[in-house]
């Protein structure tokens, strides 16, 4: 795995290091706190495109295909994956529906987007000029893309709901997963740079 | 020296005033109900965490109850445990001299296990989008939910705030390395 960048600076202590040269399965460790700096898969390089986009491609039956499907008195209900937002929503608590869609729709999917569109810009020579910022932007969505604690969220209302009314997995439950676990395996896989910090001012006000 | 007037730095500023807010919704988070299930001629009842909990005991399901007793109660707590710990490190010498792997290796584990108190969060709007039959049966949401997810909130923004380098102010940089 070539460096696209000459230094690496850990976001945990600060200590700079000339960026390595890994092989598959290799890793590269900080020198100073000993945290995980970049981590070269077993799989080819173009390993994180093909994972961001089967994501991409499980995402659309995620969103359109039913999630579970409840039965209560005769009545049926499809649930979709939007509906938990919706449940806030209409209910008036608008921010938390919010809240709910970006952490387990919005950031999931962008962020295979955004994995897609780093690994095909990276590409290019000479770089865009885009590129940084599409990689801060990457590291700020995946901080709030939960698709694995809705998955369990979603799992633990079936086991919740299972007294009280009949539920059945639907077919959009299961590429939810999938494209969940695709996505941890794109950003596991993908080569990028640290989350980078502003420059560091450490004693920026001593008192006594 | 004033042991209370630390270091000013806008990141551990910033830190220590949103894990205050989240320790404040604590209170309203565990005490008020998360949502009210009704089913005709069944069951009428507002739900806490707790007895969201107690419910899944009750229905012979321990290792969920077991997985969000974790995340809705431990995992928010031992966050907030946490974050009081780095920033006292980051603000007082004597509290991370000697420890800063220690203390970054803690950093780690709070930034990591924080999503999963969204958890609740996630079943209350599920069950809240799901359950709609009407008058047979409904779940609506009731404001404790939105407590405990502006605690999940505030303690990510908190974590995401607070600037582990702080930790290694006292131990110099190795000279650029491979
Ligand atoms: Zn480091």
């Amino acid at each position: 795995m070539q460096p696209d960048e000459p230094f690496v600076t850990c976001p945990l202590c600060g200590q700079t290091h000339a960026a390595p040269f890994l092989k598959p399965g290799q890793r590269a460790s900080c020198v100073r706190c000993g945290s995980l700096l970049a981590e070269a898969g077993h799989l080819g390089p173009q390993a994180p495109l093909v994972f961001a986009c089967t994501g991409l491609v499980l995402a659309v039956p995620a969103l359109l295909l039913p999630f579970v499907t409840l039965s209560k008195f005769g009545k049926e209900r499809t649930v979709l994956l939007t509906d938990g937002f919706l449940g806030f929503w209409t209910h008036g608590f608008a921010p938390f529906g919010a809240a709910v869609l970006i952490a387990g729709t919005i950031a999931p999917f962008g962020l295979l987007g955004l994995l897609a569109a780093l690994y095909v810009l990276g590409k290019r020579n000479p770089a865009p000029a885009l590129l940084p910022r599409l990689r801060h932007w990457a590291h700020q969505v995946e901080y709030w893309a939960m698709p694995e604690v809705q998955i369990l969220g979603v799992l633990v209302a079936f086991f919740k709901l299972g007294s009280v009314v009949n539920v059945t997995i639907g077919p959009g439950l299961y590429c939810y997963g999938g494209s969940s676990l695709f996505t941890l395996m794109a950003w596991r896989s993908f080569k990028l740079r640290p989350r980078e910090r502003r420059p560091f001012r450490a004693a920026a006000v001593a008192t006594s | 020296m004033n042991i209370w007037a630390p270091r000013a730095s806008a990141s551990t500023t910033q830190s220590a005033a949103l894990a205050v807010a989240a320790v404040v919704m604590l209170v309203p988070a565990y005490t008020l109900p998360v949502m009210h299930l009704g089913i005709l001629g069944q069951h009428s009842a507002d739900t806490t965490i707790f007895s969201g909990v107690v419910q899944l005991w009750q229905q012979g399901l321990g290792g969920l109850a077991a997985i969000v007793f974790t995340a809705s109660f431990l995992v928010p707590l031992l966050k907030l445990l946490g974050l009081a710990w780095l920033l006292l490190a980051a603000n007082r010498e004597k509290f991370r001299r000697r420890r800063p792997r220690l203390l970054t290796r803690i950093y780690g584990a709070v930034d990591f296990i924080g999503r999963w108190s969204m958890l609740d969060v996630f079943l209350v709007a599920f069950l809240c989008g799901a359950v709609q039959f009407g008058q047979l049966a409904s779940v609506q949401p009731r404001p404790g939910v939105a407590a405990f997810g502006a605690v999940v909130l505030l303690t990510m923004l908190a974590t995401h705030r607070f600037d582990p380098r702080l930790l290694w102010v006292d131990v110099p940089a190795t000279p650029r390395t491979t």
